[in-house]
């Protein structure tokens, strides 16, 4: 009976499962009922996805995010809706300690609505400003849609966005264009690593209330490239929030729209990067996972590192100075549903410190071999001459992945009484050794001749 | 007639036999006294671990023990000094853990199943009574009296100058360490006497024995080749003094040389100079000995003379050359501050923190030594009227011994055994001249009375006087007798009651547990600091980093068993400045300082509740100083006075003051115990600040009952990148405000 019931559940758990790592509970917070059909096709993609939707009003009694103490969903969207609050359980506070248990929240803006003040002090804590006004868009005279923006120049068409940075992965890429319209734009603070720029505007957009014409003219609320039209935060504990500019880019009514970009008639492909950003959000996409790690006395036998996981974990507690170690890592990327080797971009490599209170290595670690679902990095060095208490540290931090901040902390002694070099190994000892053996002959001679000349003193003596 | 014949039988049958045998119970009932005298603490509150450095001593006994010999010699201690780790095993004497070590292994093997704490808590009374047995013997070789052997051995099992290190649970170096010395002593006045290779090379084992147990062994390095220079100078050299002299140097040094701690300190440090340049004197006086007995002549004799003053002070010139080439090691700080007393506290703040290396106030020689303290100089003035060769080392110990206890608390107990041992000569003196001339013939009385008590008065008094040329006839009567005597033995029951009362009262509080007394006279026990220890051994991870005071972190490693950061062995003074600088500096830069030495918990102790003065803030000035000589521009102790000079706590505290880490630690939430505005410190007697420090790095762990320990955690780096103080704000509900209209060039975002 026991196994049929254990295989039940494991039936229910593969059943249950969604793509994400983090769990399939999402709640859509939408304050108008009505409203619920215009992202009738983003939702019904999150559901083909696994994702157990709850679609909560803002006002609802029933609406906490927390239920004894933990979380009670996984995920949130928040749509916006006409009025200003957010209610009392959707405040800043809770948004943030929600974010604190490692939920993930995608938060959108719309120009037509007030973006609730909840929303604006938890972007103001994370360092991304929107402009304070309401009605602000982004507009550009260059990348507009001519079919529905002829004369507003308010609805961008915009590429698939590229690579951040040539070390960092792409998790945004796709074919055709993205039909932005009427876009909230942000600006990201610089001090903050842990937001970066999804979508970004392009160069010759620039933020404008058609309510207050002069402002922009003085002073512009951003331009070009520092405008964001989606943005991501990833917090320490890699809980993310995405803001995505603009609600219209899920809406049913441009995921597959015919528009025209210079005259050329192109088709959005908003259903394509919605998934793609909501992928992102909800962790099925740039999850990383560490295995098996090991680290063990590298005997000198072979100074070529072990290439594969078969020796037992093992990782002593304690080396000594000047010794042999080598370090082994297993690190594995989520892929929709299964673990895959992780490869990382080509300029970037994961690195292994060592440390006492500053690095005293760091390392470029190598991909020694693969498994069926994780890359097996590896390195091998030999520890500093400085006993004290080391960490073996990988703190891999990348945009769009999660954080990898892994330690493991070793003594690092220093030479037993009995791990010296003998006497007469050393060269320049021989000197001393000689003088020594030099002192014992010549005593052990001069009593010999003591002992052997004595009587003889004796009678030299008397005769005195 | 009968009388004396009863006399003579009663001396014959006192023969040495039964002389030995009573000596001998005598001496096992001091040892008895002095072991039980000592036992207050167990008995008032139990068998446990005193104070700071026993604790450290307790856990490197309990790791022997555990892992044998070679992993204790060679021990490298990764619990202690986060993140530098110690070399235990090369940095401590272990010769009082291997001591109790082999006690324990003894004991087991004779199956006896005992507790490696109660061998340790039991090993200072048990050493106490071999100490005064070892008195007995050194008090034996100065003078003929058996009295006063017997009488210094009673001495030294109780004076509380020796009790104070070494009642049970004071489980220090001390220990074991004063019972070395004074054997030592003994060994070489017998060897000196006998001109005995045998008694040198044991002189030179327990030497290294005592090299192996205590840093007090440079007193012997000194005090020895001393007493053969003075002999030699006094032109009392003989072939005795050289066989003993060089026996004891070549054996004892090499021996010192084994320990690792000492390595080879004997031939490069100043401290050990004296030893190598009396032997070398030794050998040059041997050698104009030599040649003078081959060709006797008065002129030779005085120019042989003029080239050992030559050589000597062409050795010290050398010597003083090869300190300041840095050949030889310089004198250590500790050394210097035992002749000036000021140096420490500017120089080395670390050494003068430390209350035990303060300079003794006099009423401290009367409270540990009582009656002694005046006996002493009658039995070093007694030592000068004959002045064998062992009692000018009785002279020179005292001396010495007197000059060092006046600078530094601690070497009162270096002090003790000679105080001991010249009292116990003058006393034992009065005593057999009033004791022993008891009972004089009454029909003979003129001849019987003048003879005894010409010799009698000869002792006590010079020939030359008048009033002495006809016996005395007032001494030798009974009231004299009897007040003299009688008066000698209200000051030894005095004595007796003075130790007692020393010991119970000041020396028997194991400072780890505070006894007070309730109004109605019962005892309570304040028991915070094992309380919190016990808290952090149990709610803590097993390596939890713990951040605190270096005073206490022989405590949290032996009680709560966790890495701590830095502790008593002070041998790394920046890392303790770091400690100084984290906790008195704003949140701001301590907070760095704490993540990268993994601190997990900060401890400190505050007194404030309960009165108890000697908590963190009163040490505060010392971790402040510390910290200044590391970073002067970053730490300034004017800072923590206000602009009229005074330390205060209250409202006019500096802000300097109030933003330490400290302060906010020891005062957080504190108000909150009183009506607002009412809380009140009672150590410095000083009412608070209506609103109490707010902490934003740390959050408060544990506070104990009494509030005398106070755990806090350090926090992690906050979750989405803010610094602390923005985020418990934020937390706080207050909402960030948008930045007003911005001025100056745009800061653009860079990729």
């Amino acid at each position: 009976m026991r196994w049929l019931l254990s295989l039940f559940l494991l039936g229910v758990a593969a059943c249950v499962s969604a793509l994400s790592v983090s769990g399939s509970r999402l709640l859509v917070v939408l304050e108008d009922e009505g409203e619920r059909e215009k992202y009738g096709v983003f939702l019904g993609d999150l559901s083909d996805r696994g994702f157990h939707t709850t679609i909560q009003s803002p006002k609802s009694d029933k609406l906490s995010l927390f239920q004894h103490g933990e979380r009670a969903y996984d995920h949130v969207i928040i749509l916006p809706g006409k009025s200003k609050g957010l209610g009392p359980a959707l405040t800043a506070n809770q948004l943030l300690d929600f974010m604190k248990k490692e939920g993930n929240v995608l938060v959108t803006l719309s120009s037509d609505h007030a973006t609730p003040t909840a929303v604006q002090s938890l972007l103001l804590e994370l360092d991304i400003s929107i402009p304070s006004d309401k009605g602000a868009l982004v507009v550009d005279h260059f990348n507009y849609d001519s079919a529905s923006a002829a004369e507003k120049h308010d609805v961008l068409l915009l590429p698939f966005p590229k690579a951040l940075r040539p070390d960092v992965k792409n998790y945004f890429a796709g074919e055709g264009v993205i039909a932005v319209p009427r876009a909230v734009g942000q600006t990201l603070g610089n001090e903050s690593p842990l937001i970066e720029p999804i979508l970004r505007a392009p160069n010759t957009a620039y933020s404008y209330n058609p309510k207050d014409e002069a402002d922009i003219v003085e002073d512009p609320f951003a331009t070009g490239e520092q405008l964001t039209i989606v943005s991501a935060m990833q917090a320490h504990n890699s809980a993310r929030l995405t803001v995505v500019g603009a609600a219209e880019i899920l809406q049913n009514g441009w995921f597959a729209e015919k528009a025209t970009l210079s005259g050329k008639a192109v088709k959005t492909a908003n259903r394509e990067f919605a998934k793609k950003v909501s992928q992102w959000t909800f962790k099925e996409t740039g999850v990383l996972k560490v295995g098996k790690l090991l680290h063990y006395l590298d005997e000198g036998v072979s100074k070529k590192l072990n290439t594969s996981l078969s020796i037992p974990e093992h990782n002593p507690t304690i080396y000594r100075i000047k010794q042999d170690v080598a370090f082994q890592v297993e690190i594995s990327e989520y892929s929709g549903d299964h673990l895959a080797p992780f490869i990382p971009a080509s300029s970037d490599s994961v690195q292994l410190e060592f440390s006492m209170l500053s690095p005293f290595h760091r390392l470029n670690l190598t991909p020694i071999s693969q498994t069926a679902n994780s890359t097996i990095f590896g390195v091998s060095f030999k520890t500093p001459d400085q006993h004290g208490i080391f960490n073996f540290r990988i703190n891999y931090r990348r945009p769009f992945l999660t954080n990898i901040d892994e330690k493991r902390q070793v003594t690092v002694r220093h030479f037993a009484h009995d791990e010296w070099p003998r006497s007469w190994q050393i060269s320049g000892a021989w000197v001393w050794i000689g003088g020594i053996w030099v002192t014992i002959v010549g005593w052990v001679a001069f009593v010999a001749v003591w002992l052997y000349s004595a009587p003889t003193e004796r009678s030299v003596k008397k005769t005195q | 007639m009968a009388a004396t014949e009863g006399n003579t039988l009663l001396k014959q049958a006192t023969g040495p036999n039964i002389r030995g045998l009573l000596r001998v119970i005598i001496l096992v009932l001091i040892a008895g006294a002095a072991v039980s005298s000592r036992l207050f603490s167990v008995i008032r509150f139990e068998s446990i671990i005193h104070e700071f450095d026993p604790w450290f001593n307790f856990r490197a006994t309990k790791y022997l023990v555990q892992n044998g010999f070679y992993s204790f010699w060679d021990w490298f201690d990764d619990r202690t000094w986060h993140p530098l780790g110690r070399v235990t095993g090369g940095t401590l004497y272990p010769g009082l853990m291997v001591t109790s070590g082999v006690i324990y292994h003894v004991l087991r093997f004779l199956t006896f199943p005992v507790d490696i704490r109660n061998i340790c808590v039991l090993l200072a009374p048990g050493f106490s009574g071999l100490t005064a047995l070892a008195t007995y013997l050194l008090t034996n070789e100065m003078v003929t009296s058996p009295s006063a052997g017997l009488l210094a051995a009673a001495f030294m099992g109780i004076t509380p100058g020796y009790i104070s290190r070494s009642v049970a649970g004071s489980y220090d170096n001390e220990a074991i360490a004063i019972f070395l010395l004074v054997f030592t002593f003994f060994l070489w006045i017998k060897a000196v006497k006998n001109g005995s290779m045998f008694w040198g090379a044991l002189t030179a084992l327990f030497y290294g024995y005592m090299v192996s147990a205590w840093g007090g062994y440079v007193f012997i390095t000194n005090l020895l080749p001393l007493h053969a220079f003075v002999l030699i100078c006094m032109g009392r050299y003989s072939p005795r003094l050289y066989v003993s002299y060089t026996s004891w140097y070549a054996l004892g040094t090499l021996a010192s040389m084994q320990i690792p701690f000492v390595g080879f300190l004997p031939i490069r440090s100043s401290e050990h100079m004296s030893s190598l340049g009396v032997f070398g004197l030794i050998q040059l006086v041997a050698f104009v000995d030599y040649v003078r007995a081959q060709l006797p002549s008065k002129q030779f004799q005085t120019l042989l003379r003029a080239l050992v003053l030559f050589i000597f002070v062409v050795a010290f010139g050398g010597l003083v050359l090869l300190t300041v080439s840095g050949v030889i090691a310089p004198w250590t700080g500790r050394f210097y501050s035992l002749w000036d007393t000021g140096y420490a506290k500017i120089h080395i703040p670390i050494i003068a923190s430390v209350s035990e290396h303060q300079p003794t106030a006099w009423p401290a020689f009367f409270f540990d030594l009582s009656m002694m303290i005046w006996l002493f100089p009658a039995g070093v003035y007694m030592c000068f009227r004959k002045l064998t060769d062992e009692q000018v080392f009785i002279v020179i110990y005292s001396v010495l011994a007197s000059y060092f206890a006046g600078v530094m608390v601690r070497l009162m107990l270096t002090l003790t055994p000679i105080v001991c041992v010249a009292s116990a000569m003058a006393f034992s003196q009065i005593l057999d001249t009033y004791l022993d001339a008891k009972t004089p013939v009454p029909d003979s009385k003129e001849s019987g009375t003048s003879d005894t008590a010409k010799v009698a008065a000869a002792v006590v008094v010079p020939e030359g006087l008048r009033s002495t040329r006809s016996p005395l006839v007032g001494i030798y009567s009974w009231a004299s007798k009897l007040t003299v005597v009688g008066a000698s033995i209200v000051y030894l029951m005095l004595f007796v009651l003075h130790c007692t009362w020393v010991t119970s009262n000041a020396y028997s509080s194991p400072s780890v547990v505070l006894a007070s007394r309730l109004p109605d006279g019962s005892q309570h026990i304040i028991d915070d600091y094992r309380e919190a220890y016990y808290w952090l051994r149990q709610n803590t991870p097993d390596n939890a980093k713990i951040m605190s005071w270096w005073d206490y972190g022989y405590q949290i490693g032996g009680m709560a068993d966790r890495p701590t950061l830095v502790d008593n062995n002070t041998w790394n003074n920046t890392h303790i400045a770091t400690v100084g600088k984290a906790m008195s500096s704003r949140e701001e830069v301590s907070y760095p300082i704490m993540r990268q030495h993994e601190v997990d918990y900060v401890l400190v102790v505050f007194g404030g509740l309960l009165g108890y003065s000697g908590d963190d803030i009163n040490k505060f000035l010392w971790m402040v100083r510390i910290a200044e000589g590391i970073w002067p521009e970053e730490v300034k102790e004017r800072n923590f006075f206000t602009p009229r000079g005074e330390y205060r706590v209250d409202e006019e505290a500096t802000p300097t003051m109030k933003n330490s880490l400290m302060y906010k630690m020891s005062y957080y939430n504190y108000d909150k115990l009183f009506p607002a505005g009412q809380a009140q410190d009672r150590v410095r007697g000083a009412r608070l600040p209506a609103q109490g420090p707010e902490l934003s790095t740390i959050e408060e762990a544990f506070t104990s009952e009494n509030w005398i320990i106070r755990i806090y955690k350090v926090k992690d780096l906050d979750n989405f990148g803010r610094d602390h103080q923005s985020a418990l704000t934020f937390d706080k509900g207050h909402k960030k405000k948008k930045p007003a209209k911005r001025r100056g060039a745009r800061v653009l975002r860079v990729e």
